[in-house]
C-alpha cells in the first residue's frame, strides 16, 4: 500500500496584503511538512521562515542563487528567521514560487533542517538549507517577508508527510 | 499526492512522452521523470517541456552546475535535461517539475530540478525557475527532444496534489 505524502493541511489565500502568512497547530502525527506558497512582493523583498514564533537568533542558511546571468552563494547564522528567498519581487511576470521542506518536524532530539527551492522566472532560481537550532517540536510556521508585503492573491499551502 | 498517470518507454523509444486529459480535480501538479535519450554528442540532452503542447509564452532562468563550473542562462524556453546515449551505460537522468496552481486562470510558474547522471566529470544540475505567460488551464504536458528518441525504460509519472481547505486569512 503506498504511503499517504502531501496530506493537505491547510490553505491560506490573502484576500489582503500581508507581511506574513501563520500555520498554527500543526499536528504532531506526520515525518515531514512540506510547504508551497505563490506570491508576488509588493516591492522587492525576501522570504523568511520562522518556526514556533521563535525571535531569537538561532536561525542560520547558506544558499546558492542564480538569476540568468551571473550566480552568487552565501550563508547567514544567528538570524532571527531562516532565509528561503532572495528574489521576490512585484513584477507582473511569475510570481515566486518556494517549496519549503521542513524535515522531521515532530522530533524532539535534533536541531531543524530545512530545504527550500525558490523560483522567479523574471528575477531567478535559488536553493537553501536552513537550520534552527532548537530541538523543540514544530508546531508552528510563519512565511514572513524582509519588507513590505505579500500581495494579495498569494496562496501557502502546508501538506504533511507520513514515513 | 496521487499518482495519475505513468509513461514507460518501449523498446525502439518514443520521439515525445505525453499526459493527455489531465483531470481538473487537483491543485497542483508533479511530474516527476528519469530520462535517457539517444542523443550522442554531450552526456546530456535538453527536454522540451510544453504545457498543452504550446511552444509561445514560454520563459526561463536557470542556474547549471557543470561538474567544472556554473552557468546562468535565460530564454524563451522551458527545459528539463535528461543523460543521453554518450552517458555512461544504463544511467538515466532525473527530473522533477512542480507546477502550483495549473488550474487558475493566470499566468503559470514552474520550478524545475534536473540532474543527469554520467560515471565522469560532465554531468549537469539544474535549478529552473520557469514561465508560462498564459491564461488557460493546463490540461496536458508534453515533453519533445529536439532530435532522437527517449529511450527504453525511461519514465514519467504524473502526481496530483490537493491542497488543503482555504483558511481564514490571516494578517499581520
Amino acid at each position: 500500500m503506498p504511503t499517504p505524502t502531501y496530506i493537505p493541511l491547510q490553505t491560506i489565500t490573502l484576500g489582503s496584503a500581508a507581511s506574513s502568512v501563520t500555520f498554527a497547530s500543526i499536528p504532531q502525527t506526520y515525518r515531514d511538512l512540506v510547504l508551497v506558497a505563490v506570491a508576488l512582493g509588493s516591492t522587492t523583498l525576501q522570504g523568511r521562515v520562522r518556526l514556533n514564533s521563535d525571535s531569537g537568533s538561532n536561525y542560520s542558511s547558506v544558499r546558492m542563487s542564480g538569476n540568468g546571468s551571473s550566480s552568487t552563494s552565501a550563508s547567514l547564522a544567528s538570524q532571527t528567521s531562516g532565509s528561503i528567498s532572495t528574489i521576490a519581487t512585484a513584477t507582473t511576470g511569475g510570481a515566486l514560487q518556494v517549496e519549503l521542506q521542513i524535515q522531521d518536524y515532530s522530533a524532539t532530539d535534533k536541531h531543524k533542517t530545512m530545504l527550500s527551492r525558490a523560483d522567479q522566472s523574471a528575477t531567478g532560481a535559488e536553493a537553501f538549507a536552513v537550520r534552527w537550532a532548537s530541538t523543540s517540536a514544530v508546531t508552528s510556521v510563519q512565511i514572513l517577508t524582509s519588507t513590505g508585503n505579500w500581495a494579495v492573491g498569494g496562496t501557502f499551502s502546508l501538506y504533511a508527510i507520513e514515513a | 499526492m496521487q499518482a495519475i498517470q505513468t509513461v514507460t518507454v518501449g523498446s525502439g523509444g518514443a520521439s515525445s512522452i505525453e499526459f493527455s486529459s489531465i483531470p481538473g480535480t487537483f491543485t497542483d501538479l508533479k511530474l516527476l521523470v528519469s530520462a535517457r535519450t539517444t542523443g550522442t554528442g554531450q552526456t546530456w540532452q535538453l527536454i522540451n517541456v510544453l504545457p498543452n503542447g504550446v511552444t509561445a509564452n514560454r520563459s526561463q532562468r536557470y542556474l547549471a552546475g557543470l561538474g567544472s563550473g556554473v552557468d546562468n542562462t535565460s530564454g524563451n524556453e522551458l527545459q528539463a535535461w535528461g543523460s543521453s546515449a554518450s552517458s555512461t551505460s544504463n544511467t538515466f537522468g532525473s527530473v522533477a517539475i512542480y507546477i502550483p496552481n495549473y488550474l487558475s486562470s493566470v499566468a503559470k510558474s514552474l520550478s524545475i530540478d534536473s540532474v543527469t547522471e554520467n560515471n565522469a566529470t560532465a554531468a549537469l544540475q539544474l535549478l529552473t525557475a520557469g514561465f508560462w505567460n498564459d491564461t488557460s488551464a493546463i490540461t496536458s504536458l508534453e515533453l519533445t527532444l529536439n532530435s532522437g528518441n527517449f529511450a527504453e525504460h525511461s519514465t514519467a509519472t504524473l502526481y496530483g496534489i490537493l491542497a488543503g481547505s482555504d483558511g481564514t486569512t490571516t494578517v499581520t
